[in-house]
């Protein structure tokens, strides 16, 4: 019954995820910093002037907790659990030196946003006087982008990141979809007879860009029925991950980066997340 | 067997053709008849599709058929008219029923070609055709998602707004097509609001709706085609005839659906308002690529309807028939799709095609083996039963018959027995004969799942979606369904279509 499945296959096509705009509660943002003294309290000065930009933020209560307080990641994780804040606000590679390469996140920030289901406000690496470089940027929240390999239905993350939306900002709303993952499913479509290779092609590309551009039409829909101001972009392409969000970022001068860092089926942070946190340096990152 | 077969076979094969066989012939072409009615009621089982069985059916009785000598293999006459001569030119046995044909010209055509009735084909192909591309420009899936929108979600509005979209779907389309759309947006929507534990029964209902709705225009289903061209009924006078009918028995249907297998309204304002949110992630547009296609689609739906309703009546087209105006609206649907039309003709049924050509030559070779001629003198014992008798045995047992075997050849051997018994005894065949066929034909697919090609989608799609439901199974809930639609068919086709018709 091949008619069935055509008109079943219509059906559920038409059936769409609809996005609910909701506020991200943020009252108590911990701030975690590996330095003491002046140079603590200007880095904690530049989160508070970024959460100063955030719908509500002047509503947040700020605690910081410096390098004295701790040294491992088991130290760190004890005072997250005895604040129970809404927000983490830290830098990568926290009492290491490792931060100068673009390798990795530091041992700290890896446990804190796997084990903890808050987000965490990955800022750009301080110097030690705890101004960060390219600090202009870390203070306006005025372009945002969410970064995702599967924006339909993602409520979560569009509404982080439109809380993080200064109101008369930009959301630019991506999805790449993997090239690599698709070419792989089409060589495989390429040796079966049945299946007309360039029209599966054309139908399923379509399809695959068509989930997220309805999501982020309904996301428009239902701001304007919330009466949210907000810019809209929707940026919607087939490309390779982290080559393609590196291109966006950059040509999009993009001030802050929402990303979702959990992955369901394993406990390491998701594929996606981890190389664009450890080469995205300049930019601050919300890692949800 | 084959030894009896022999020694029936004259010895000059390729002598003229005999239209009287003898009665052992009659009788080896009968179990042929037998023969393919049972492969078709055991299609499932034998793995084979129609075409294939009724194909190799048409084959051997083509083969046997010459072997007989009882099939004519003369040039076919064209364009013959009848033409008028001065009375002492008449030939002695003219009678003014016999007219005189002038004009024609013979062709060679094999035997098997003047056998189908291409009007038939014609008919089916191109509404298919038009049908299915007027589809692509989201009309029928438009309708089908904004009356979903419009039950707000609830159960049993969505079971009223869904039963009476078969109907009129069968009735506009066809019914196998309106149990595909209405099915599979069943199966979907109760997905999304989570209550895929009715599928089932909105599934049998629907099914059932569909044989009903098929009975409510000329071109809503096959055996009205087939027996409507026979019997000469007009669009307009067979939706006079059959509308009341089918409305009445669609809200019965419908009230009874309800009760018999529960189907709950939305309680709460909690509830309500979470069915209408599902409900409301349906967008309608989404099948919509080009609005001004979706408009074309809509009004040449309309209009393919309007014409079709005055076939019989429009200058030019009246000669032209209904499969001509089928087959030029699908062209003209087509020129939307013009460079790729080659899809379009992929999809056609071509299983349901080849069936029907095969089974109109199965049907003509039997009529020459003077099969038909046996099966009316049977249904002239039923016709001997009295105007009333005859007319309600005559629609119980076509319901009988075609709820075990396709109503398709029912139909057309009916019809052409019906024919030539009104060609003989006009004074026997009053038009309830006809109706009882058609809605016996038709309202027979309710009694089992085999009954009806829509009912079999519906069977189909329940098997798609793991919901059992065994042969026995249907029949038991849709006994209580089938009985009183027959029983309402007989006393509307001997009290009220009279007058109708």
């Amino acid at each position: 019954m091949d008619k069935v499945d055509q008109f079943e296959s219509v059906f559920r096509s038409a059936t769409k995820e609809l996005f609910h705009y909701g506020i991200l509660p943020i009252r108590t943002v911990l701030i975690v910093t590996d330095l003491c003294g002046s140079p603590a309290e200007r880095f904690a000065a530049k989160v508070r002037a970024l959460m100063a930009t955030v719908r509500n933020g002047d509503e947040c209560s700020f605690v910081t907790i410096d390098g004295e307080r701790f040294t491992s990641a088991k130290d760190l994780l004890d005072l997250v659990e005895a604040q129970r804040p809404d927000l983490i606000a830290s830098y990568r590679c926290l009492h290491s030196e490792a931060w100068r390469w673009a390798f990795t996140l530091g041992a700290h920030i890896d446990v804190l946003t796997q084990s903890t289901t808050t987000p965490v406000l990955l800022m750009p690496h301080p110097d030690d006087s705890g101004e960060a470089a390219g600090s202009e940027s870390t203070v306006k929240t005025d372009r945002v982008m969410a970064v995702t390999d599967h924006l339909t239905g993602d409520e979560h993350l569009v509404n982080a990141a439109l809380a993080f939306t200064e109101p008369s900002g930009t959301l630019f709303l991506t999805h790449v979809e993997d090239d690599a993952t698709f070419e792989r499913y089409l060589g495989v479509v390429g040796r079966i007879p049945e299946i007309d290779t360039e029209f599966a092609r054309e139908l399923i590309e379509t399809q695959l860009l068509k989930e997220p551009h309805d999501y982020i039409r309904s996301v428009s829909a239902a701001l304007r029925l919330a009466n949210v101001a907000c810019t809209i972009e929707e940026l919607v392409s087939m490309g390779s991950h982290v080559k393609e969000y590196k291109a966006l970022v950059e040509a999009n001068q993009v001030d802050l980066l929402v990303l979702n860092t959990k992955d369901e089926d394993q406990s390491a942070m998701h594929g996606l997340a981890y190389p664009l946190a450890v080469e995205l340096r300049d930019t601050p990152l919300l890692m949800l | 067997m084959l030894a009896t077969i022999l020694s029936l076979i004259p010895g000059d094969a390729a002598g003229a053709a005999n239209h009287t066989p003898p009665a052992g012939v009659t009788y080896l072409f009968c179990g042929l008849l037998v023969g393919l009615i049972l492969c078709l009621a055991f299609e499932e089982r034998l793995h084979a599709k129609k075409s294939i069985i009724a194909g190799l059916f048409a084959v051997v009785c083509l083969l046997l058929g010459a072997a007989f000598h009882i099939l004519p293999f003369q040039d076919v006459l064209i364009g013959a008219i009848p033409i008028s001569l001065p009375e002492g030119l008449l030939p002695s046995d003219w009678s003014p029923a016999h007219h005189i044909y002038g004009g024609e010209h013979a062709v060679h055509m094999p035997v098997y070609i003047p056998a189908v009735d291409w009007g038939v084909i014609a008919i089916i192909l191109g509404s298919s055709l038009f049908v299915d591309v007027t589809s692509r420009s989201g009309l029928f899936t438009w309708i089908a998602i904004r009356l979903t929108k419009l039950s707000g979600g609830d159960p049993r509005k969505l079971l009223w707004f869904y039963g009476l979209m078969t109907v009129v779907f069968s009735a506009v389309l066809n019914n196998v097509t309106a149990m595909i759309i209405v099915g599979s947006l069943s199966a979907v929507s109760l997905g999304k609001l989570k209550r895929s534990n009715l599928l089932l029964a909105f599934l049998l209902t629907e099914g059932l709706l569909t044989n009903i709705g098929g009975l409510l225009t000329l071109i809503s289903s096959v055996p009205n085609i087939i027996v409507g061209q026979a019997a000469g009924i007009s669009f307009v006078r067979f939706f006079i005839v059959a509308s009341p009918f089918v409305l009445v028995t669609t809200l019965l249907t419908l009230w009874m659906a309800v009760r018999v297998f529960k189907i709950p309204r939305l309680s709460g304002v909690p509830e309500r308002l979470e069915a209408e949110e599902l409900v409301a992630s349906f967008d309608e547009n989404d099948g919509i690529d080009s609005v001004g296609f979706f408009w074309f689609g809509a009004a040449m739906l309309a209009l393919f309807i309007a014409v079709i309703a005055t076939t019989s009546v429009l200058p030019w087209v009246s000669s032209l028939g209904m499969g001509y105006v089928a087959l030029s609206f699908a062209l003209i649907m087509l020129l939307r799709y013009r460079s790729s039309a080659d899809r379009f003709y992929q999809t056609v049924d071509w299983d349901l095609l080849g069936f029907f050509g095969a089974l109109f030559v199965v049907i003509y070779v039997m009529e020459h083996a003077q099969v038909l001629h046996l099966i009316g003198q049977g249904v002239g014992l039923l016709l001997g039963l009295g105007p009333n008798g005859s007319t309600a045995s005559l629609l119980v047992s076509a319901a009988g018959f075609s709820s075990v075997t396709d109503n398709i050849p029912l139909a057309a051997m009916l019809a052409n027995i019906l024919k030539a018994q009104a060609a003989q005894a006009p004074e026997l065949i009053s038009s309830g004969h006809w109706w009882a066929v058609i809605f016996g034909a038709n309202l027979g697919g309710n009694l089992t799942p085999i009954g009806s090609a829509s009912t079999l989608v519906a069977v189909t799609v329940m098997h798609k979606h793991k919901l059992p439901l065994s042969f026995i199974g249907f029949v038991a809930k849709a006994l209580p369904y089938a009985t009183l639609h027959l029983f309402i068919a007989v006393l509307y086709v001997l009290f009220v279509v009279p007058f109708l018709a």
